[in-house]
């Protein structure tokens, strides 16, 4: 199979956090601000290199701060690498920060075209999906309601509904399989799979190590923005709860 | 090779327009969803500042300028236009982490939608701007095929600064508050309320330095002398204001990358 993503010696960079950074002209112009110019960085990412084909899927594990979103961000395109390089082929799926444009006042109708719009669709290609959009989110009574009546499961169901009819080549999931019932969960995730099956590549960042040694091909595990290991997925997962527990003790 | 070039760059454009209209349909149904008076909103501000205006100048301190009430509100459609766009434009970037953090979203398409939102703001008020037409008596007349040629300078010209200032707003915070200032000022110093003909004609030359002043006259050409505009003028600070939004839209992409660590 042709590969869909390609990381090559990937490296990014970030300035620390520091709050005497100056934020505004005021703090600029003032001793404080000048003071704090210089900058303080660390590597978020260190020369991370993978390739993932169509229908393959690849979980992403490490602890916190390990790099794992910062991937997963750099992938969809957002920020721009340090070094090394991502080529990807095809429209970009994300699972990430769902619902992004939603706002109460709306109706679930109109929320639903901008979400879609926004995540990539046509307006045309939302008024075809529309219908089944709905009923995968199973809100067909309330989709002309505004949003601020939604409670936060049917939020979510509808959210995630509109990503998972983008029908794209890469999917990047960022922890937000958590959705709804555990009806509703088991629903979205044969989603997944299905997806994976139609020859989509997967891209998945999750801590629960069950789930991704369930679903995924391969597992990268990163350890302060390097990659500690990349292999079959039991393997990794396995590697990486004995390190966890290791440490625990 | 080339045609499969041209056909996907042409879905690109048919997708950031599907963009652009839901994003200026949700600010538009979200300033007017829970009012009654709906879009009558919109309206309220200009006609208010035309009232209180026109009582000053037309009344108190008088302008003597013909059609003083139709003078004014052009004035004032055309500036808030401007005015609102900038300020609103400038926050934009930051305003909407959200969107700036999804894959793919294009940052550059959030001022175009502020402007296009306050353009439409405009296009609600022309109606009332035509009664106040037909109340002086001036025809509508063909100086009016000028107008999509001005509204698009003022649109070309608002985008150019935005560009530049909504990049600024993303590292200094306090930007916006003195490109509120500043507008402040602008407002006095450009014709909004009174004609540059009445000024000493030692002042005359530093009003061709703003395009506002330009743009303006050229809008009370078509709406109150039913002429067409000075050509010249107009066209100068249509160049300038393409090479702008060339410039800035340039400086923007660049700093585009960094939008998504300072968020």
């Amino acid at each position: 199979m042709e590969d869909v993503i390609r990381v090559e010696g990937l490296s990014k960079k970030f300035s620390r956090y520091r709050s005497d950074r100056p934020w505004t002209f005021q703090d600029l112009f003032s001793a404080a601000g000048r003071r704090s110019l210089k900058r303080d960085e660390f590597w978020a990412l260190q020369d991370v290199s993978f390739s993932l084909a169509a229908g393959r899927m690849v979980g992403i594990v490490g602890r916190n701060g390990a790099g794992k979103s910062t991937l997963l961000r750099l992938v969809g395109g957002v920020g721009k690498a340090d070094r090394g390089r991502i080529i990807t082929q095809g429209r970009i799926g994300a699972l990430i920060d769902l619902g992004a444009g939603f706002h109460p006042d709306l109706t679930g109708r109109e929320n639903v075209f901008i979400n879609g719009v926004i995540s990539g669709l046509t307006r045309r290609e939302v008024a075809q999906n529309f219908d089944s959009i709905v009923a995968f989110a199973e809100l067909e009574d309330f989709i002309d309601s505004p949003l601020r009546i939604y409670s936060m499961g049917m939020h979510m169901r509808l959210a995630f509904s509109v990503a998972v009819h983008i029908q794209p080549a890469i999917l990047l999931i960022d922890e937000v399989l958590a959705v709804g019932d555990h009806t509703y969960q088991i629903k979205c995730l044969e989603r997944i799979v299905q997806y994976k099956a139609q020859g989509c590549a997967i891209l998945l960042v999750s801590h629960d190590t069950s789930l991704v040694s369930r679903l995924c091909d391969e597992v990268i595990w990163l350890e302060a923005g390097r990659m500690a290991a990349h292999g079959e997925a039991t393997e990794v997962v396995g590697q990486y709860l004995v390190e966890m527990e290791a440490e625990n003790r | 090779m080339r045609l499969a070039f041209n056909a996907k760059r042409n879905n690109r454009l048919g997708y950031l327009y599907d963009l652009l209209h839901e994003l200026v349909l949700r600010d538009l149904k979200l300033r007017y969803r829970r009012s009654v008076l709906g879009i009558l909103w919109t309206l309220l501000n200009p006609l208010a500042q035309l009232l209180v205006l026109n009582l000053v100048f037309g009344l108190v301190l008088q302008l003597n300028i013909p059609n003083y009430t139709l003078f004014l509100f052009t004035g004032l459609l055309a500036w808030n236009w401007f005015q609102s766009s900038l300020y609103a434009g400038t926050g934009s970037i930051v305003d909407n982490r959200e969107l700036i953090h999804r894959p793919g979203f294009p940052a550059a398409i959030l001022p175009v939608v502020t402007v296009a939102s306050y353009f439409i703001h405009f296009l609600l008020a022309l109606p009332i701007l035509l009664v106040f037409m037909l109340l002086s008596g001036i025809p509508i007349s063909g100086a009016f095929f000028a107008l999509p040629v001005i509204f698009a300078i003022q649109f070309i010209l608002s985008l150019g600064l935005i560009y530049l200032f909504a990049a600024i707003q993303v590292t200094f915070r306090d930007t916006q508050y003195l490109l509120g200032v500043l507008l402040f000022l602008g407002f006095y110093l450009t014709p909004v309320f009174y004609d540059t003909a009445a000024l000493p004609p030692q002042l005359q030359p530093l009003y061709r330095l703003n395009p506002m002043a330009t743009i303006i006259e050229s809008y009370r050409s078509v709406f109150i002398q039913a002429e067409l505009p000075a050509g010249l003028p107009l066209l100068l600070w249509g160049l300038v204001s393409v090479a702008l939004l060339w410039f800035t839209a340039h400086v923007f992409q660049k700093a585009n990358y960094r939008f998504v660590e300072e968020l």
